[in-house]
């Protein structure tokens, strides 16, 4: 690694203040396994590294007026460890448990992966499917957007160098709201997302399709929506013909690209097949409820 | 410089390092604690894994000055002058270590699954050690010497 | 490789072929010998007691506490740390290499260069790979000049600071076109730098007697071994003119004299420690940094190390080759094997490591563990553009097995015969012949296939 500067933020306002006093050229550290390996690949040189692990206003999980709120520095296992998410989005845990191994759970943050910002990240798809919020704090005071304006390409979210990303909130109104997250990848630990998929639902009148929000990773330069699948499938019946169908229309959705990991076409494949199955999952949580 | 003041393996240890200096690197380069090995340097093969509050981590993703004022336990921490952690012992009974290179990294997160639950499944197990990459051995014998490490420490099994 | 009859053509005419076994007819059976065969005792858990028995490894209470000392964990006072400058090109001619900005940098003590290594080639079986490459790059991995500092970090940044400036030149990557020599990885030597060839019976007569005829091209990747801990050694020259190297060696004799070419000086003033290896697996059969070290020692006073990054060990060290295997077996319609021609081009790399030895392993056991009466193997180890390739877990033996046993599924397959019908029909057995005329004892193949089969229901699952 290159030689920087580290100081450490105590709370999400100082560490607005380091940032800006130090900028341009500076970089936020949290669970660092996202950027400590950057660093060492001399991806970056930042003059000062700005650690805000210390920074206790931007941890915890808890229930409030809004919803569910997930402070920035909140770890994936201290999600999967979470009783309230374990209750009511077992999607959330298990795309959780799917990051990397035990050791890059215990120290990678949802914040990180959300800022990380590549399309594999396996956080991104369920928050999606589940319309969630997030807010980000800088020397003007903070914000509020949803997730998807958060994301702009790879690697590039709406982020200025002295901003912060405080936390991520699910809304009110999708509390509990049945929701299933699938990643495939080559092995069951360690790696990437070739596809990752989530889908959001409710069982409307006459067991039909309501507020359907399906979520693709790893087939767009960001985390995406389906909205061809999603509106074919509003006030439809549920049968596994509709979720097929969606399937085939989400693929259509995407704009998978061919690299090391996977082809486009297997890509293609993956995306209705998980499509399909995250419906299918959904609405079983759904009629267990 | 960045200066640190952390307890490992129950004492109090400090050194003033560069900031860009690793967990691991404090460990080894400072205190001589070589047990942490370096593999890959990016969180990939675990062979570096520490335990720090609580959880194991990959040392070689951590800067120095993260781990101040916090609690560290690396494989040096276990044995005791007179006897072997129980799941080193089961380690060298079920000849779970070929090389040896990645074992220090092994136990140390099967020590951390057993401190958290000392009654794992077998997928548990292998959950834990997913980050953790031998290269010799494979994992069954791993597998076998947590799971008896585990009855030792339940007391449902005299040590050897 | 269908359409590249020119290039057999080419092989074929190659004068350097050994041909002297051209009439050598071996019958794929013969007599088993009276001695040892009949006191063998086939059953494995008859013959030692140890077979079924849980050992633990006298060094295993040392891995597990932490205490066992790679070379990563040994330091010495006043010791340096090495780094290399590597290419990042694949082929060039190096016009100059301008070292005085890291030179000058604080915290550096040494740079090493080609020019000052006394004889500037190493390998175990061919000499062919600069310890520094100073006049030719062969491939991206290659160093060009070794840096000690007194950190890794100075000694990587003046890595950074070292300016090279090369002619590029047209590489060579694809094995199967390297044989053309058009371009020649080390000219003015051909491409194809070992071959071996080794035939059997009648082949044209083998043919004839098939009723089928199965022809198929496989191929295989490349690998690198990943030991978990990569290569990494230490040198200190001491004021009476010897070197000590600790290093992860495994051919530690082997080494020393590879070290002893380099450095131009007796083999007694070289003394190599090795160190419990963390991880071989066949790549760290041959020395790699230990010249330059030593050199850098020399001119510091002080212990050297240097340990390879992760990076390093993918694009720097030896890995497995990969095989592009041409196979052609003629068959009875009751799944009788008559004859089997075999062309392996093993894509070598940058330089010849253990190539020599893969060839030829793989050569003799691209058959298949079959009696095959007419037979015709040819294998070319080439020079391409790459990472060379050298030893690895089986010298060459998995690559051709891939081969050999996808054309045995895709003739039973075919023939409509049970693949493991067509296996037992085919199989060594006692006193069976190999390629090359050894005659084979404690046979087992269709034992094991047979309890192999038993223990995983291959008869109750069908095919
Ligand atoms: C071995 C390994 C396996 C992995 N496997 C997976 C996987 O399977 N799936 C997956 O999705 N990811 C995986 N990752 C990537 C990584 O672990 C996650 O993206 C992780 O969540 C990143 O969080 P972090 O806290 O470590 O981020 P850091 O590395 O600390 O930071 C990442 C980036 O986010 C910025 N940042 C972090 N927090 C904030 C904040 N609050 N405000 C503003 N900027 C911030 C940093 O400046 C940096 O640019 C893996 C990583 C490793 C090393």
């Amino acid at each position: 690694m290159r030689a920087f500067d580290f100081v450490s933020a105590e709370s999400a306002d100082q560490a607005v203040s380091l940032l800006s006093e130090h900028g341009p050229n500076v970089i936020v550290l949290a669970g660092g396994t996202d950027i400590l390996v950057d660093l060492k690949h001399a991806k970056h040189d930042p003059d000062v590294v700005v650690d805000i692990t210390r920074a206790d206003d931007l941890k915890g999980i808890e229930v409030n007026d809004e919803g569910l709120r997930m402070g920035a520095l909140v770890t994936h296992t201290e999600i999967m460890d979470d009783p309230y998410i374990q209750e009511n989005f077992p999607a959330l845990v298990h795309a959780a448990h799917t990051i990397g191994a035990v050791q890059t759970r215990n120290l990678g943050t949802l914040g990180g992966n959300l800022v990380t910002c590549v399309p594999s990240m396996d956080s991104g798809p369920a928050l999606m499917a589940l319309e969630a919020e997030v807010t980000v704090a800088g020397p003007d005071g903070t914000r509020r957007m949803d997730l998807e304006e958060f994301f702009v390409g790879p690697r590039k979210t709406v982020l200025e160098h002295n901003e912060v990303l405080l936390d991520v909130i699910i809304p009110k109104r999708n509390l509990g709201k049945p929701t299933d997250f699938l990643k495939f990848g080559l092995r069951k630990g360690q790696a990437l997302a070739l596809v990752n998929a989530a889908s959001a639902l409710w069982v409307g009148e006459g067991n039909t399709f309501k507020d359907v929000k399906i979520s693709l990773g790893a087939v767009a330069p960001t985390v995406i929506r389906a909205p061809a699948a999603e509106d074919f499938l509003e006030g439809r019946e549920i049968t596994p013909e509709n979720m097929a169908e969606a399937g085939r229309l989400a693929v259509e959705d995407a704009k998978p690209i061919d690299d090391f990991r996977a082809s486009a076409s297997y890509r293609r494949d993956l995306i209705a097949v998980l499509t399909k199955r995250t419906l299918d999952n959904a609405y079983r949580l759904a009629q267990n409820d | 410089m960045t200066d640190v003041t952390l307890t490992i393996n129950g004492e109090e240890r400090s050194a003033s390092v560069p900031p860009e200096t690793s967990l691991l690197r404090l460990l080894r380069d400072e205190f001589y604690l070589t047990g942490s090995k370096l593999g890959c340097d990016v969180g990939d093969c675990g062979a570096c894994t520490v335990i720090v509050d609580g959880m194991p981590v990959n040392a070689c993703l951590m800067l120095a000055g993260q781990v101040d004022g916090r609690d560290v336990v690396t494989i040096e921490g276990l044995a005791t002058l007179e006897d072997l952690h129980p799941i080193q012992k089961a380690f060298e009974e079920f000849a779970s270590l070929q090389c040896g290179f990645c074992g220090p990294g092994v136990i140390i997160s099967a020590k951390g699954l057993l401190d958290r639950n000392p009654d794992p499944t077998k997928e548990e197990i292998k959950d834990a050690l997913s980050g953790n990459l031998c290269r010799c051995t494979g994992y069954t014998k791993m597998i076998e010497a947590v799971q008896d490490a585990a009855r030792i420490l339940r007391g449902e099994k005299e040590a050897a | 490789m269908t359409d590249d009859v020119k290039v057999a053509d080419k092989t074929d005419s190659l004068t350097d072929l050994k041909e002297t076994d051209e009439d050598l007819r071996l019958p794929s059976v013969v007599e088993p010998a009276h001695f040892p065969v009949e006191t063998i005792d086939t059953e494995a858990r008859h013959q030692t007691p140890a077979v079924g028995q849980r050992a633990t490894r006298p060094d295993g209470r040392l891995h597990g506490l932490g205490q066992t000392k790679y070379i990563d964990d040994i330091t010495f006072p006043n010791m340096l740390f090495a780094k290399m400058k590597r290419a990042g090109i694949s082929s060039a001619l190096i016009k100059s290499i301008d070292t005085s900005e890291a030179e000058a940098m604080p915290g550096v003590a040494a740079v090493l260069t080609g020019k000052e290594i006394p004889v500037n080639s190493y390998g175990p079986s061919y000499q062919d790979q600069p310890v520094l490459a100073d006049e030719r790059v062969f491939h991206a991995g290659d160093p060009v000049a070794a840096v000690a500092a007194v950190t890794e970090q100075i000694a990587e940044e003046a890595c950074e600071r070292i300016k090279v400036e090369y002619e590029p030149l047209e590489p060579v990557y694809d094995p199967v076109e390297a044989m053309k020599d058009e371009i020649k990885v080390h000219p003015p030597h051909s491409n194809i730098y070992a071959t071996k060839r080794i035939k059997k019976g009648d082949l044209e007569k083998g043919f004839a007697e098939a009723d089928h005829i199965f022809e198929g091209v496989y191929s295989t990747q490349m690998i690198e071994h990943v030991p978990l801990e990569p290569h990494a050694s230490i040198a200190q020259w001491d004021p009476n003119g010897r070197v000590t190297l600790w290093s992860s060696l495994g051919r530690i004799t082997l080494g020393r004299a590879d070290i002893a070419r380099t450095l131009d000086m007796p083999i007694n003033k070289i003394r190599i420690v090795g160190t419990i290896v963390g991880g071989n697996f066949g790549g760290k059969n041959e020395i790699t940094t230990e010249p330059a070290l030593a050199l850098l020692s020399r001119k510091t006073g002080r212990p050297v190390k240097m340990v390879y990054t992760r990076e390093e060990e993918f694009i720097a060290s030896t890995t497995r080759h990969p095989f592009i295997m041409e196979y052609k077996t003629g068959v009875t319609d009751d799944g009788m094997i008559t004859a089997r021609k075999v062309r392996l081009v093993l894509d070598g790399g940058a330089y010849c490591s253990w190539s020599e030895t893969t060839l030829g392993k793989a050569c003799i056991l691209s058959a298949g563990p079959y009696n095959i009466e007419n037979l015709l193997a040819e294998a070319y180890c080439m020079y391409t553009n790459k990472t060379m390739t050298g030893a690895m877990r089986g010298f060459g033996a998995p690559q051709v097995c891939f081969a050999y046993e996808s054309q045995m599924d895709e003739i039973a397959h075919k023939l409509g015969i049970d693949p493991l019908e067509l296996r037992m029909k085919n199989a060594f057995h006692e006193g069976s012949a190999s390629p090359t005329g050894q005659v084979l004892q404690s046979v087992v193949v269709k034992d094991s296939l047979e309890k192999a089969a038993e223990r995983f229901g291959w008869k109750e699952d069908g095919q």
